[in-house]
């Protein structure tokens, strides 16, 4: 669960006097979005972003129609001049819900990992964090979702689970999502069958409420929760 | 009335797969049932299972995989690489009955003995993979009859068609890199149901690019969503690929009476599809079509299921 397993370690990064260019061709030529900025002694000094290059270059310089004296002041941009200094970083040793909740937070793409010494390590970006997420998902490998509504008490998961193991499933994964009545919790299992008549038909028998499909929400808000609309 | 053939052969109930699970020898009895009640048996050609020669298993299948299969079923292992594959001594010899009886029944439609064939097989194939069982499924018997007709019969375009109500994840493994072997499904989205692949941006990969169609549908659609997607994906793919000759993995199982499934296609959905799929194939493939059982567990509707699907293989309608 820790950021050092997830990151990417081959970090491309660029050094703060090369061009705003040669900035831009190291992006595109990978297919990134995020340039960490280091010094010679790899120590983290900044970051730049493709977004951050496209404000760089006004409208008529990329339409070839800005004034030659324009066009040198932008040739002159170096990566130091548009780059986000001290930008927020994590260490290796924050795990990956550390990870979700500061991306969240502050509205970044990526974060740049740096370890006690101030040297960059690596960078995790919005991209490892849905690999991990898929990997939790369990997606990976065949097999069937259902969605159990229970109630919010002790010892539900435990029957749900033992009726599924004496029918001989293994699990992919479970989650547990909130659902919109409070009293109630959205049990997702992905088990890793073809064969799930028989189960749903025990888990039925037993009084769970197999949710149907189309009501599905990993992600259900509350429904008393105010939409932004309605506050008007 | 086309010359239909129809595969069946009591031997094909012999892999048998234990207590609760619903892949079982009466799905057959009741395909049988349904095609002799409607009275179809005397205007068909009727046909025996024969045992695939290996070459052709292994155009598809590495060859390690097959070993491993056969030494499973001859140890006495009830189970093979996951639970959901239940198999007893007689499994690889049924298996291999089911891709055999497919490969007679492509040569006899090469040879126009056949204008079009059902063939009621077990145990399913479209799941397999190169070197997998998966989801009751361990020879892929579709895939085998496409390389086949190729290696046997010089047949250039290969298309197959395949509305399971889950995706043939082992097929279009197969072909995905293919582009002589057209793949097309439609099944329950993979986000809900078995095996979780077939979404729709898998198009297929390098020179099969653009070989490989799915069309997922959502949980609790009907007849209606399959007529749509059908209209919209699957016939304006074939009118321009113009298979040569079109396979069908056929499976019941998206029946509303089905309980492996979400979705809910009435009985006459299904005829809808197949005379869909028998049009194409009077347009571009010569008639040739040969359909092979896949899924479907609803044993009260696989009688009307079996007898229409024939019905419609020999008249082209009800």
């Amino acid at each position: 669960m820790f950021v050092s397993r997830s990151m990417t370690r081959k970090v491309i990064t660029v050094d703060p006097e090369k061009s705003v260019f040669e900035a831009q061709e190291l992006l595109a030529g990978n297919h990134i979005r995020h340039l960490p900025v280091v010094d010679q002694n790899r120590q983290l000094i900044g970051i730049v972003t493709d977004r951050d290059i496209r404000s760089a270059m006004p409208y008529n310089f990329i339409k070839d129609s800005c004034s030659e004296e324009q066009r040198e002041q932008i040739c002159a941009l170096t990566v130091k001049d548009i780059m986000t200094r001290d930008p927020i970083s994590v260490s290796p040793t924050y795990t990956i819900q550390d990870a979700l909740l500061m991306i969240q937070n502050s509205k970044v793409g990526a974060l740049p990992v740096v370890g006690d010494d101030g040297k960059l390590s690596g960078i995790l970006s919005v991209r490892d964090l849905l690999r991990a997420f898929i990997n939790v998902l369990g997606i990976g490998e065949p097999g069937s979702l259902l969605c159990i509504l229970v109630k919010e008490e002790v010892g539900q998961l435990k029957k749900i689970v033992d009726a599924i193991t004496e029918e001989n499933i293994s699990f992919g994964s479970i989650l547990v999502a909130r659902y919109w009545d409070e009293n109630k919790r959205a049990v997702f299992t992905y088990l890793l069958t073809q064969n799930v008549a028989q189960v749903k038909k025990k888990l039925n028998n037993l009084g769970f409420t197999l949710l149907d499909p189309m009501e599905w929400y990993l992600d259900q808000l509350p429904k008393n929760e105010p939409s932004p609309k309605s506050t008007e | 009335m086309n010359k239909t053939g129809f595969l069946y052969d009591d031997r094909y109930q012999l892999h048998l797969t234990g207590d609760y699970h619903p892949e079982v020898p009466q799905r057959l009895t009741c395909v049988y049932r349904g095609v002799q009640e409607a009275g179809l048996l005397s205007s068909l050609i009727q046909l025996e299972a024969s045992r695939a020669d290996m070459k052709w298993i292994e155009l598809v299948h590495d060859g390690r995989y097959i070993q491993r299969f056969e030494a499973a079923c001859l140890s006495g292992k009830s189970m093979f690489e996951s639970p959901d594959n239940q198999m007893c001594y007689d499994t690889y010899e049924t298996a291999l009955l089911a891709a055999g009886g497919i490969l007679d029944v492509a040569g006899r439609v090469m040879e126009g003995e056949l204008d079009n064939a059902f063939c009621a097989v077990r145990p399913p194939g479209h799941h397999a993979e190169v070197a997998n069982a998966m989801g009751f499924c361990y020879i892929n018997n579709v895939a085998i009859a496409a390389r086949y007709l190729q290696n046997q019969w010089g047949i250039q375009r290969v298309g197959i068609v395949d509305f399971d109500v889950h995706h043939g994840n082992g097929t279009q493994h197969i072909f995905e890199q293919d582009p002589t072997v057209y793949y097309y499904s439609i099944h329950e989205h993979p986000s809900f149901a078995f095996p979780g692949t077939g979404r729709e941006f898998e198009y297929g990969k390098n020179s099969g690019h653009g070989y490989t169609k799915n069309s997922p549908v959502l949980p609790g659609q009907s007849d209606e969503e399959y007529k749509r997607l059908i209209e919209k994906d699957l016939i304006p793919a074939f009118e321009e690929f113009k298979p040569e000759v079109i396979l069908v993995s056929v499976g019941f199982d998206a029946h509303m009476d089905d309980d492996m499934s979400d979705i809910k296609l009435s009985t006459e959905g299904f005829s809808w599809i197949m005379q869909r799929i028998v049009e194409l194939g009077r347009q571009h493939s010569k008639g040739r079509i040969i359909s092979v059982l896949e899924g479907g567990y609803a044993l009260n509707r696989l009688p009307e299921l079996a007898a229409n699907h024939v019905k419609i293989l020999l008249n082209g309608k009800i």
